[in-house]
């Protein structure tokens, strides 16, 4: 029994595996994209309705003594706080900034860009690959590639799209990059995400130091994102002379596990 | 009545590990609860049922997943395949041997799902801080599976599904 079992269970892993790999190989070509963007939006509304029930028992589960309104008012001033950062950050960054170059550059700050407010309905289902799905895809003129920002400063951008839904890479994903120029010093980096905070390979100049409290702001280097978005505060900084680069520690002022709306930018893509 | 409740078993898996399960993290990582569950029912069921459980619970993470279908339908099959090694020939009863087989599926699981992406040209993590993610969901996806086994066995017992050993 055991030994034919045994070649049984080999023979199905291996048909199964190839099978897999087969249907991996084919959902990845061009031609495939349209349908797998369609069979990914596919489970997008009951996701939408798990994410409103998880908020009402939230809701429900906060309504026993001053829980609910402590934590309303602790949410309200988080917003603020996040808010008047933000705005101080891209004071500080005005003050850095170039009014000519950032004419050429052809930017328009904050609210001047077209956009799609989504709600967050899913996460990506492991750590590998940090990501948010959310409920605007193709119809409502979300594209692959276009940014994703919070009132708090960056979030990501969308990698897939289906007609009704669409996923979002995060800066938390170990595959994020983005450039970056440091409010205070003004020097130049690349945010790395990671599974902690995100981590920030700053160039050397000389004159020039990182220092904690600045804020990483994206520079629009490489063309990935425009110019002015708040990525968060350098809170750590190891530096070496041996080494060509500073590494730095940057808290980043969103966080994936509570967004739950968020905003595509849709009239930039990268270039 | 078996094929409906299992994939109801998967479906919820899933959706409460892409919808609520995030908002538990350690150390950088969450419960992957529909690993959990093909390893549970490998365990109980066997690896034949494990092998195609692994199929549709890798094909409803892939759904929520950025990049092709399949990845995770082979990173799952690779761990029920390797725990259905481990289940037939140990205690079944024992707390110990599901908690490691599950931690072992991880590692296998994080394996094959970070090859499969790099062979697909897809984008992969560094690789410490993969290891450093596989080591942290070993023992996250470990602590869980003695309850979440119990659990199941509650439900495959109410059922009346039968255990084999193939």
């Amino acid at each position: 029994m055991e030994t034919r079992a045994r070649p049984r269970s080999t023979g199905r892993f291996l048909v199964l595996a190839a099978a897999m790999l087969g249907v991996a190989v084919l959902s990845q070509q061009s031609w495939a994209a349209g349908f797998r963007g369609t069979a990914k939006s596919a489970l997008t509304p009951v996701e939408a309705q798990m994410m409103s029930l998880a908020a009402t028992v939230e809701r429900a589960t906060a309504i026993f003594g001053d829980i609910a309104s402590l934590r309303d008012q602790n949410q309200k001033l988080t917003a603020e706080n996040q808010d008047l950062k933000r705005r101080l950050a891209e004071l500080d960054a005005a003050a850095y900034d170039n009014n000519e170059l950032r004419q050429a550059l052809n930017f328009q700050r904050s609210f001047g860009h077209k956009t799609v407010v989504t709600q967050v309905v899913g996460r990506g289902p492991d750590a590998f690959s940090r990501t948010l799905q959310i409920d605007r895809g193709s119809d409502d003129g979300v594209q692959a590639g276009m940014i994703v920002v919070s009132g708090a400063g960056l979030v990501g951008r969308v990698r897939e799209t289906g007609p009704h839904g669409a996923i979002v890479q995060t800066l938390a994903d170990p595959q994020s990059r983005a450039n970056v120029f440091l409010s205070g010093s003004g020097l130049q980096g690349t945010v790395i995400g990671g599974p902690g905070a995100l981590q920030v390979q700053i160039q050397h100049r000389v004159g020039a130091a990182p220092a904690k409290g600045e804020w990483a702001i994206t520079s629009g280097i490489g063309g990935g994102y425009p110019r002015g978005l708040v990525v968060g505060v350098v809170v750590n900084v190891t530096h070496s002379d041996a080494a060509t680069v500073d590494a730095a520690l940057v808290d980043w002022v969103n966080n994936p596990a509570t967004l739950s709306l968020v905003i595509v930018v849709t009239d930039f893509l990268p270039s | 009545m078996k094929t409906v409740a299992g994939l109801l078993l998967l479906v919820a898996a899933a959706l409460i590990q892409v919808t609520w399960a995030s908002q538990l993290v350690v150390a950088g990582v969450f419960a992957n609860l529909v690993l959990i569950a093909v390893i549970g029912l490998t365990w109980t069921q066997g690896v034949g049922a494990g092998l195609l459980w692994a199929c549709a619970g890798g094909i409803l993470l892939d759904l929520n997943a950025p990049g092709p279908l399949g990845p995770h339908s082979l990173a799952l099959l690779a761990g029920a395949y390797a725990t259905g090694f481990w289940a037939r020939n140990l205690d079944r009863e024992s707390p110990f041997h599901p908690a490691a087989a599950v931690a072992m599926s991880t590692i296998l699981y994080s394996l094959v799902l970070i090859g499969t992406d790099d062979a697909l040209g897809l984008p992969i993590p560094p690789f410490r801080t993969a290891l450093q993610l596989t080591f942290a969901a070993c023992l996250y996806n470990a602590v869980l599976m003695p309850p979440a086994l119990t659990a199941l066995r509650r439900v495959t017992g109410s059922l009346h599904w039968e255990q084999t050993a193939s």
